[in-house]
């Protein structure tokens, strides 16, 4: 453990450094590089996607922002601060299957991280509440995941990875699991809890028109090894809206990006 | 009519043909003793059944104790490491597949005619299933449920106490039904081939003399035992998960409370 990570950071809270970093997997029989020289830069506050084809390690480049793996070269920084291992308070996460605990409720799955603190019972409750109502599940929270659809449970994930209110919120897919009509839905409630909380989201997905419909920034990754080909601004107007999706700008950028990994893939 | 009350009514007819088809005169006395004279039996040596109840329910429980305790905890480290479980695993599965009785004479030479042989034997008998649907419990595990509780920096008695344990809990007492089950079939089995006290010492001596009442008294002694213990495994099981209600109960929870909710999905 790193004494720097309960430092106050230099930098202001939210950002998000990568510096140089290399990810080697070994195996029995060969070294697989995963990831080799990737830097990047996320201000605080900014909606960042990584897209890529299978492969590409967007997915292991996001699980290093959560120190939940380390990089076997080069620097991730959250806020100013080197993360050795999982921060609820610095990095919440959600992942692509809700993974929601099955036995509890849904304000006992949000009050998880809280419970593992030992934050009193009524604290944990209140908090859970508020991040439950900021996701929209107001009412729900006594209902056990089964009795939840699919988008109301990553709703709960979210609110879960909220309640600790870090700076940065990492989502790995979140939405993949969902039906075509459920994944816009979301994306516009997730565009909604961003906005009001002014997290800086790391997104990553396989969606292309997903990718440019949500960011500020789009990141494109080539598989073997990973590698950082292209980084878009999406410069559409916020609110974003349905009718984006068939203008130009968004046609072009999508293209841009299906380029790319058309010739990778 | 619902099911239930049905299930009850064969039970109930069963009960009355058990009693009204022997006094019939349809079924001879020796093959099936009716209800009322099997009782009778049973109530006049009340004393001697009592003792060999007394001797079979603590052969049950200390090999309900070994069974049960050996099994999770070895369940549990084989589940969790890889190399125990290459190693033993498909010994144990092989050696559920051997009929074990053929072991118990063995049994007897070792440790006599006493109550230590049929622990000894109930204990192996039950161990196996309990430590096998333990390994497979934890083995089956959602990794993504692990990785979400790191992430949310659980340490890892925190995983084990608030993912593991909890996760485990069904396949787990799946495993302790069936082994619970085989423990008093190995203590009833083992008292009727070599012994000298207990129920199925009883049954096996009753048999020799044709005394039918009393033969079948000892047989509804170990049927109450039975129920018992599931009636016993069912209030765990109640207590214990919740979750276990079902994914379709849980499908149309979702689909009741989906029109409720707007605009979420």
């Amino acid at each position: 453990m790193q004494p720097l990570a309960n430092i106050t950071p230099l930098k202001p809270a939210g950002a998000v450094e990568v510096r140089n970093v290399g990810q080697i997997f070994k195996t029995t029989t060969q070294d697989v590089v995963a990831l080799e020289d990737v830097s990047l830069d996320v201000k605080p506050g900014r909606f960042v996607v990584l897209v890529g084809p299978s492969g590409c390690g967007k997915s292991t480049l996001l699980m290093m922002m959560a120190g939940l793996r380390q990089q076997t070269s080069g620097t991730i920084t959250i806020s100013g601060a080197p993360i050795p291992e999982p921060d609820p308070n610095r990095v919440g996460v959600v992942f692509q299957e809700a993974s929601l605990f099955p036995w509890l409720t849904a304000e006992e799955n949000v009050e998880f991280p809280l419970a593992l603190r030992g934050v009193t019972k009524s604290d944990r409750r209140a908090r859970a509440q508020d991040a439950l109502k900021l996701v929209g599940l107001d009412g729900f929270g006594k209902r056990h995941p089964h009795e939840l659809s699919g988008g109301m449970k990553q709703r709960v994930s979210i609110a879960r990875g909220l309640v600790q209110d870090p700076p940065v919120l990492l989502m790995d897919e979140p939405f993949a699991a969902l039906d075509e009509q459920t994944r816009m839905t979301m994306g516009d409630e997730l565009l909604r809890i961003w906005a009001a909380t002014g997290k800086t989201v790391v997104f990553v997905t396989h969606s292309l028109t997903e990718a440019v419909y949500l960011a500020d920034e789009v990141i494109v990754m080539s598989p073997r090894p990973g590698r950082i080909v292209d980084h878009l601004q999406v410069s559409l107007p916020r609110p974003r809206t349905y009718e984006m999706l068939s203008g130009d700008t968004f046609g072009s950028l999508r293209d841009r990006i299906w380029r790319h990994i058309r010739k990778s893939a | 009519m619902t099911a239930a009350t049905l299930r009850r009514l064969i039970v109930v007819g069963l009960i009355a043909l058990w009693e009204i088809l022997p006094r019939a005169g349809l079924i001879p006395e020796l093959f099936l003793p009716s209800l009322s004279s099997t009782l009778a039996a049973g109530w006049n040596e009340a004393g001697e059944y009592g003792h060999a109840l007394a001797v079979t329910l603590y052969e049950v429980a200390i090999s309900m104790a070994f069974a049960c305790g050996g099994g999770i905890l070895l369940g549990a480290i084989v589940g969790s490491l890889p190399r125990p479980r290459i190693l033993i695993m498909p010994m144990v599965s092989s050696l559920y597949a051997v009929p074990l009785v053929i072991l118990y004479p063995v049994f007897t030479v070792w440790l006599g005619i006493g109550s230590e042989s049929k622990i000894a034997f109930a204990s192996i008998y039950g161990f196996l299933p309990t430590m096998l649907a333990t390994a497979a419990g934890i083995q089956t595990i959602d990794p993504q449920l692990l990785l979400a509780a790191r992430s949310m920096g659980a340490t890892l008695s925190q995983r084990l106490v608030r993912v593991i344990i909890p996760a485990a809990i069904p396949t787990v007492l799946s495993g302790l039904r069936v082994g619970g089950a085989l423990v008093i079939v190995g203590v009833v089995v083992s008292e009727m081939l070599i012994s000298s006290a207990g129920i199925g010492y009883l049954i096996s001596r009753y048999r020799t003399i044709l005394d039918s009442p009393h033969v079948f008294a000892g047989v509804l002694l170990v049927l109450a035992m039975a129920i018992a213990f599931n009636a016993a495994i069912k209030w765990i099981e109640r207590k214990a998960a919740i979750w276990q209600t079902g994914t379709r109960a849980g499908q149309n929870a979702a689909e009741e409370i989906t029109p409720t909710l707007q605009p979420a999905t």
